[in-house]
């Protein structure tokens, strides 16, 4: 398992490189703005040479390429252009924002999402429809919708939470809590409509199976058929569903974090790839990466784990 | 949440906001500072105030090279001081130098500094290291080198006095001594990395390091060492990046900003809450800029006549009235209509004629029209309908082409382009000209000169009398307007909401975007 743990994160590094090299070479097009834009609108012939050369931009781009690369292999992954901030800091900062929002929204979600997905399942009847009901509204209405009414209520009205901005946690648990709560519930809803379900979907096509008559035949309880068997059998097709929920979440912070002011990942990528901020995207893009071949290695391992027909290593 | 459903319905609102934070950022983009009298200190009572204010865009670099002068300005504009500055009048005053002193000839600038100078970390600001930030920013590549490229050398002959030796007159320089350009930085340490982030100040503010998070949220505290510190009001100044106009308007409700710019539409709602708002008429203009007017790529532009007829092209009321929803103003100028150049009977230069625009372009010889393409920036996007059909209608095809947002600005100077819808932030009457006319000027990529206007930017220049400058000034807009050299189509305005007790008092008249602007008033 480990060479293939191992061998799943060298293609994900191989794939990373891949993929930021294609991105330097894109962004190579745009050195000559980028370097207009630093120097605002009084620029002279002099001093877009002095600019391009003090930025490098006149040495061949692949030659760029490694030396950003090589930096990066030493932990460096440079300064912004505009910014002056360094690269691995600004963009661990706006990750962190993002990933509490994301993270927690997630927890949340499977924990509704599994309990009203079983429970729809099981009991079928009224309580099935009305979580088909809840799951389709959630379904429909835009997230943006309930941020709206979520902060007119409960920010600007009750006063309760904050409308706009971001603690961090080690600064202070409670307003950390405070700040995330709507950003969360406004993700929580479209996610567990999503996964409620799938849920609901496969467990029902679960507790159908030969399995659980013959389970039941021998007198094991509903409780143990259910839990034990039937969800760790549907769990594998729910947690593809919530990977791409995940990075669907991801992108699906952007505009959350717009609407909240939040200084998340979305919001840097969206800004810095506006301004052709070169370094921050390039930090950016091999974040990202990284964290898509992450999550993905992570899933098939718990799916493996889950269900060992499923293991691919 | 359900990002495939809803994804659609946010693009829009997504471009909008950022066209309105570009446009944010550009509209304040020049200017000149704020405030009655250097000592005068804030007309306020409440000198323990404090203030949280948004801003659309972040300042990136306080590296005194690398300042722009948009609303990034409110941070560094507190953090370092400047030479002058510009009152909310728009009058140039006295600030770090208390005086200043231009020679008969116009190339030698003398100012001298005031006694109590003192940077954040206790040490006395001496002549040298004006002339240090000075030289420095001359000679490094960045956003304002430019501004000092009339200057030859810069002196510190004693303790107070700095001296500019000028190439030749500049008649900006004076106004760019009150903005980033005359910025006065430690020049110890501006070399250094960290400075750019977390300078050593010599204004009226220094960043509270642990409280600011770069690009998102800038918190300041009054430094009461400080030369002129009663003259802000504010003790401590919290400045929140936030791009998105309803975050804004949401932030405001919920009291988390005592002052923000809203729209017109939000105006009612944000004084039932309690706001207090007001109107700046004028901070931008959009302008349809004519850059080839020598026609080096698109003959016809070289014609007066075509250039008279696609400024008679457009309803500018109606535009004002229908898509800025009446905020803003129908203009033919490109001067701010609270400085010197602006003349209100000009006007009705270019009324919307386009039976006449058409008769011109035929007289021109352009009666089957002509086709132009313009760049589609994230600046022009949502304009562009507006500009398309009514040039259409007189016979002019406007071809589209889209250029990525990090090239807005490229695009403009890349010479690719006859024409170019741009906005760009008011600014003063040379720099003003400087920008749409000079032979390096933003907005005159294809450096075309007309040699009636260098004469009479030359001969103001030279003009010492404020009065009779005005005059030229004003004779150098009507011979723009007249020849139709461009084709401005109106100025876009901004509305402050300021909670209780906090006052805006700018009127346009100064564009920078100056703390000083704001009062307490109680």
């Amino acid at each position: 398992m480990t060479t293939y743990i191992l061998r799943r994160l060298g293609t994900g590094l191989l794939l990373a490189m891949l993929v930021t090299l294609i991105t330097f070479f894109l962004l190579s097009l745009s050195f000559d703005a980028v370097v207009r834009a630093r120097l605002g609108s009084v620029a002279t012939p002099e001093s877009v040479a002095a600019m391009t050369a003090e930025l490098g931009f006149d040495r061949p781009v692949l030659v760029q390429y490694f030396e950003w690369l090589g930096g990066v292999l030493r932990g460096d992954f440079g300064t912004s252009l505009f910014t002056s901030e360094p690269v691995g800091p600004a963009v661990a900062s706006r990750l962190a924002v993002t990933l509490s929002i994301v993270l927690v929204a997630l927890a949340i979600t499977v924990l509704i999402s599994v309990t009203l997905g079983v429970v729809a399942a099981t009991r079928g009847g009224l309580v099935d429809r009305l979580a088909q009901a809840a799951s389709l509204v959630g379904y429909i209405i835009p997230g943006l919708l309930i941020a709206i009414v979520l902060v007119v209520v409960f920010a600007i009205n009750l006063r309760m939470l904050p409308a706009t901005g971001y603690t961090p946690f080690d600064v202070n648990p409670g307003r950390w809590a405070a700040t995330i709560t709507i950003p969360v519930i406004v993700l929580v809803i479209g996610g567990a409509a999503n996964i409620t379900a799938q849920v609901r979907g496969t467990m029902i096509d679960e507790l159908r199976k030969d399995y659980v008559r013959t389970l039941r035949t021998r007198g094991i309880s509903t409780r143990s058929i259910v839990l034990k068997h039937a969800l760790r059998n549907a769990a594998g097709p729910a947690l593809t569903v919530l990977s791409f929920e995940f990075i669907a979440m991801l992108g699906g912070a952007l505009i959350i974090e717009k609407v909240f002011a939040l200084p998340g990942f979305g919001t840097f990528a969206f800004n810095s790839s506006l301004q052709g901020d070169i370094t921050v995207i390039m930090g950016i893009t091999l974040f990202s990466v990284l964290l898509v071949v992450c999550i993905n290695l992570l899933v098939d391992l718990v799916n493996g784990w889950l269900n060992p027909k499923a293991r691919i290593f | 949440m359900n990002t495939r459903v809803i994804r659609p319905r946010f693009r829009s609102g997504i471009a909008t906001s950022v066209a309105a934070a570009v446009l944010l950022a550009m509209t304040a983009c020049s200017g000149s500072p704020a405030q009655e009298e250097a000592d005068s200190g804030s007309t306020g009572a409440n000198s323990n105030a404090t203030m949280a204010l948004a801003v659309a865009a972040a300042p990136a670099s306080l590296d005194p090279a690398q300042l722009q002068e948009g609303q990034q300005t409110y941070v560094w504009g507190s953090v370092f001081d400047t030479l002058l500055y510009v009152d909310n009048a728009g009058k140039l005053q006295p600030n770090a130098a208390e005086s200043w002193k231009l020679s008969e000839d116009g190339l030698t600038l003398s100012l001298t500094l005031r006694d109590g100078l003192t940077f954040s970390n206790g040490d006395a600001v001496t002549a040298k290291d004006v002339a240090g930030t000075l030289e420095r920013t001359r000679t490094t590549p960045g956003q304002q080198q430019g501004k000092l490229a009339s200057v030859e050398s810069i002196e510190a002959p004693d303790e107070k006095t700095v001296v500019l030796k000028l190439k030749q007159q500049d008649p900006s320089l004076l106004h760019n001594m009150a903005l980033a350009a005359g910025v006065i930085g430690d020049p110890e340490t501006l070399d250094d990395k960290t400075s750019a982030l977390n300078p050593t100040g010599s204004g009226p503010y220094t960043l509270d390091q642990s409280a600011t998070v770069a690009g998102t949220t800038y918190v300041l505290n009054r430094r009461d060492d400080y030369w002129n510190a009663k003259a802000y009001p504010f003790k401590t100044l919290t400045v929140r990046v936030i791009q998105d106009r309803t975050a804004v308007f949401n932030a405001l409700q919920a009291g988390e900003l005592d002052a923000g710019n809203v729209e017109a539409q939000q105006v009612q709602q944000i004084e039932a809450a309690g706001f207090k708002t007001k109107k700046v008429e004028a901070t931008a203009v959009a302008n349809l800029v004519l850059a080839d007017r020598e026609g080096t790529i698109l003959e016809p532009l070289a014609d007066e006549r075509v250039r008279k007829a696609i400024n008679m092209a457009f309803d500018r009321e109606k535009l004002v009235q229908q898509v800025l929803r009446g905020s803003g103003k129908a203009t033919v100028q490109i001067f701010n209509p609270k400085g010197v150049a602006y003349d209100a009977s000009l006007e009705d230069t270019y009324k919307f004629d386009p039976a006449g625009a058409k008769k011109l372009l035929a007289e021109a010889g352009y009666a089957d029209g002509f086709e132009v393409t313009m760049p589609s920036t994230v600046i022009s996007k949502s304009f562009e309908p507006l500009i398309t059909q009514p040039l259409a209608d007189i016979g002019i095809k406007v071809n589209w082409e889209p250029v990525p947002p990090q090239n807005a600005a490229a695009a403009v100077s890349s010479k690719k382009y006859p024409m170019v819808f741009f906005i760009d932030g008011l600014n003063v009457a040379p720099r003003e000209l400087q920008n749409n006319f000079g032979e390096n000027g933003f907005l005159n990529p294809f450096g075309t000169e007309d040699p009636e206007l260098t004469e009479l930017i030359s001969q103001v220049s030279l003009e010492s009398d404020e009065a009779k400058a005005a005059e030229l000034y004003k004779k150098i807009n009507a011979h723009i307007v007249e020849n139709a050299l461009t084709s401005p189509l109106f100025y876009l305005g901004t509305i402050w909401a300021t909670k209780d007790g906090i006052e805006y008092l700018g009127d346009g008249s100064n564009t920078m975007s100056t703390i000083r602007a704001f009062d307490t008033t109680k």
